[in-house]
């Protein structure tokens, strides 16, 4: 069989750039990756087979520069380009350039992405196709016109507070404001529309009741030319953050098969009606009372495709490049789609982020010094990063997506909980510690989700505080114990900092490779002397 | 591995004998906080030395910091000598459960067993018995010596990153009690504001001469897509906006000065 392409370009960075290269490689293409500045030596230009520099570091000078890189793939002889999800993913205007060049984009046509990828015009969309919207506007809000401000807040109040402002370009939550009042709103969507300027270079905003509480619930979504549209399962994304998920499971637990069919129905109706071709994701919101209420339809490759892949025994990339090749759905993405209401397995995925989750997971990026990530039976890691990567202020902060797949709910989490204890990073703070405590929660183990779940129960500041005292803890019982074997004298306190070259190689030679680090990397030898101490210590229990 | 004994140097001798003189003036006892940059309002200072019956038994002292649950009875006092530092058979610890730790004066039962350079067990509590605790932890490298004598390294638990500062006890006291007089009276002093995460300024909302109340927004920070809005720590006029819009800040850079 050959392969869909010929030459592909990948117009991401980061993770999903990487898996969308495996693909790639997979079906025997090239990939071409472009690039920023400061991701030169990173590890989807090293994976690819040939790399464009398309501008400096701020992603408005270079990932979001749709010329550059349509003209990067026309001058290195591509045939499609595929967006990933983010930057460009759901820009119509590029999706429009790249067919305009003669090539094929791996997503839904510039059509589409118009009718669906505008939150406004598919809410609209789904109201015509008699699917339930949550309330709210379906026009922008004319924040620039002080004379419309009247107007905005009686919408509001026909809406009702709290409600949120949402970017009509938007998504993962930029542009995004919760309002609890009506004289918080012209502040919200001033700085809403302005971020979501920034993020998307649109800035339309609308408003939109906030259902409460509420599970998050989206459909994946396949569809070919021939208008041929099928859903190949739901996924449950209800723990967020900001409006920003941090755990997303497949499939939805809780549901029944006719509910399961139901939901996938109305996805595909959506899609349908506004002529899906390729993947896209329907999203709802699933309130208490069993409703279903549509929120948008996300016309590319979503960051939680993964999960699905691992239930429905489906590589959903691989089928994106065929469907932009212009073949009709697949047989395996048939089977999926008949099977979906009647899952046999689970998947559930975490989203490791440069973020701190005892402030409001605000942006912690930095430099990596320590990466191991967890393998073994049905665990997923796409990422990345490598020990001694930086993590870019610039974009996004997800680094990670770690996945595992079991035959049932419980057994993965199981797997999820040894799969993160596993997990060891350092130099960045995490999101680590916030899903360490989610899969031992007895809400997420019971399946109560809801989008309230950060808000109800997680005190990162408490968590953190008990992390904090362990941590001064064993710090200072290392540097006792480094002085008080005598080894280096107080190596950890006085001794000046270069300590004990002869005695640390000493040590070294005995224990042999136990350092899984290349020698001489900075750090090491100045930390010798400390950690030479704490060997000495296990030196106890050793047989005599 | 028992080829680790014969590669020790030999220790000075006195080294032990030293402490066991000075038995209520521990030298070597360390305090211990959450590094200055990142520390929080209500992060603990806390001060670990081992305990003066510790200090006198050389072999559980170390046992405190070292393997898990032994099981083998005390081990009676070894000579203050060179002898003493060396390794010693797999005994463990005593088993009187003592850990020979005073946290903050208080007797703490606390083990760290080291696995290998970066990874350690800690263990709270008498193994095996209610409410004790055992978490895997990591240790970074050591990361600063500013010469004061502080030693900065990360410690990783449960995916939480602290990076702590470790320094004498009796250095850290006689540099606080040089702190508190130099800081008398200087309250009223011009506040700094900095960067606490790296980022773009997207937006400075004020501008020298500007009068400020606590809380108002003094301008926004992008990092990561995400806007911050940074807020004024204390009401104030500004003196000096050290940025501006487009430019790009590191943690710690200077963002506006308030008097």
């Amino acid at each position: 069989m050959s392969a869909p392409f010929q030459r592909v370009l990948i117009a991401n960075r980061g993770e999903i750039a990487v898996r969308l290269i495996r693909a790639c490689h997979e079906l025997g293409m090239e990939a071409v990756a472009v690039y920023s500045d400061p991701d030169i030596h990173a590890r989807h230009v090293r994976e690819a087979d040939f790399a464009v520099r398309i501008g400096p570091a701020p992603a408005t000078e270079s990932y979001l520069r749709a010329d550059a890189i349509v003209e990067a793939a026309v001058a290195a002889g591509c045939q499609a380009v595929h967006p990933g999800y983010g930057f460009l993913a759901e820009r119509a205007s590029f999706a429009a350039a790249v067919e305009a060049a003669g090539m094929a984009f791996v997503g839904p046509d510039h059509a589409a992405i118009a009718a669906l990828g505008d939150k406004l015009a598919a809410r609209r969309a789904a109201t015509a196709a008699g699917v339930p919207v949550v309330p709210g506007t379906l026009e922008p809000a004319p924040i620039d016109r002080p004379d419309q401000a009247g107007a905005i807040l009686a919408a509001a109040r026909t809406v009702g507070f709290p409600l949120l402002v949402k970017a009509a370009a938007g998504g993962g939550g930029r542009g995004m404001r919760r309002v609890a009042s009506a004289d918080e709103l012209p502040a919200a969507l001033v700085s809403g529309s302005r971020e979501a300027a920034s993020a998307f270079g649109d800035g339309a905003v609308y408003i939109e009741r906030e259902v409460l509480p509420a599970r998050h619930i989206e459909v994946q979504l396949l569809g070919d030319s021939t208008g041929r549209v099928v859903a190949l399962g739901e996924r449950d994304c209800s723990i967020q953050r900001r409006h920003q998920k941090l755990i997303e499971e497949a499939p939805a637990p809780g549901l029944t098969e006719v509910q399961r069919r139901d939901l996938h129905a109305m996805a595909v109706r959506v899609a349908t009606a506004a002529g899906l071709h390729n993947a896209a994701t329907a999203e709802f919101l699933y309130d208490l009372e069993g409703q279903f209420w549509f929120l948008e339809v996300n016309t590319r490759l979503q960051v939680e495709h993964g999960v699905t892949e691992l239930v429905a025994g489906i590589d959903i990339v691989i089928e994106q490049f065929w469907l932009a090749a212009g073949r009709p759905l697949s047989d395996r993405a048939l089977a999926a789609a008949a099977a979906a209401s009647r899952p046999t397995s689970a998947a559930i995925e975490v989203r490791l982020s440069a973020e701190d989750p005892s402030r409001q997971f605000a942006p912690a990026p930095g430099q990596v010094t320590r990466w191991s990530m967890p393998a073994g039976p049905g665990v997923r890691v796409d990422t990345a990063i490598e020990p001694g990567e930086r993590i870019a202020p610039d974009y996004d902060p997800l680094i990670a997506k770690l996945m595992v797949h079991a035959t049932d709910r419980a057994a993965a989490i199981e797997r999820l909980r040894r799969a993160l204890d596993e997990t060891e990073i350092g130099g960045i703070q995490t999101t680590l510690p916030f899903d360490r405590f989610v899969v031992r929660h007895p809400a997420f183990l019971g399946g109560e989700l809801t989008t309230g779940f950060v808000g109800d129960h997680w005190d990162g500041a408490a968590e953190r505080a008990v992390a904090v005292r362990r941590a001064l803890v064993a710090a200072g019982l290392a540097a006792i114990g480094a002085e008080q074997t005598g080894i280096g004298g107080p190596a950890g306190l006085d001794s000046g900092g270069q300590g004990l070259p002869g005695r640390d190689g000493a040590e070294t030679a005995g224990r042999g490779g136990t350092d899984g680090d290349p020698a001489g990397r900075d750090g090491h030898r100045r930390a010798s002397a400390w950690r030479t101490g704490g060997l000495a210590l296990t030196a106890d229990r050793w047989p005599a | 591995m028992t080829a680790v004994a014969p590669k020790r140097p030999a220790e000075p001798a006195g080294e032990v004998g030293r402490v066991d003189l000075q038995p209520t003036i521990d030298p070597r006892a360390v305090r211990v906080s959450v590094t200055a940059a990142g520390r929080r309002d209500d992060d603990p200072t806390l001060t670990l030395a081992p305990t003066p019956l510790a200090v006198l038994r050389p072999v559980e002292r170390v046992a405190g910091v070292g393997p898990l649950g032994g099981t083998a009875a005390p081990r009676p006092r070894e000579p203050a000598n060179a002898s003493a530092a060396m390794p010693r058979p797999a005994t463990g610890e005593g088993s009187d459960g003592g850990s020979g730790i005073l946290l903050d004066g208080e007797p703490l039962e606390a083990r760290l067993r080291l696995q290998d350079r970066e990874r350690a067990i800690l263990s709270e509590g008498t193994p095996g018995s209610a409410g004790s605790t055992r978490i895997r932890l990591q240790f970074g490298p050591v990361r600063r010596r500013d010469g004061e004598g502080i030693v900065t390294r990360e410690v990783v638990v449960e995916g939480w990153r602290v990076e702590v500062d470790v320094e004498a006890e009796r250095r850290a006291s006689l540099r606080e009690r040089a702190r508190r007089g130099h800081e008398a009276g200087a309250r009223t002093g011009p506040v700094e504001v900095h960067a606490i995460i790296p980022g773009r300024i997207v937006a400075v909302s004020v501008k020298a001469g500007d009068t400020l109340e606590a809380g108002q927004q003094i301008l926004v920070l992008e990092a990561m897509k995400m806007q911050n809005e940074l807020r004024a720590p204390r009401e104030g006029t500004v003196e000096r906006v050290a940025v501006a819009v487009g430019e790009n800040v590191e943690v710690g850079d200077l963002l506006l000065v308030i008097t």
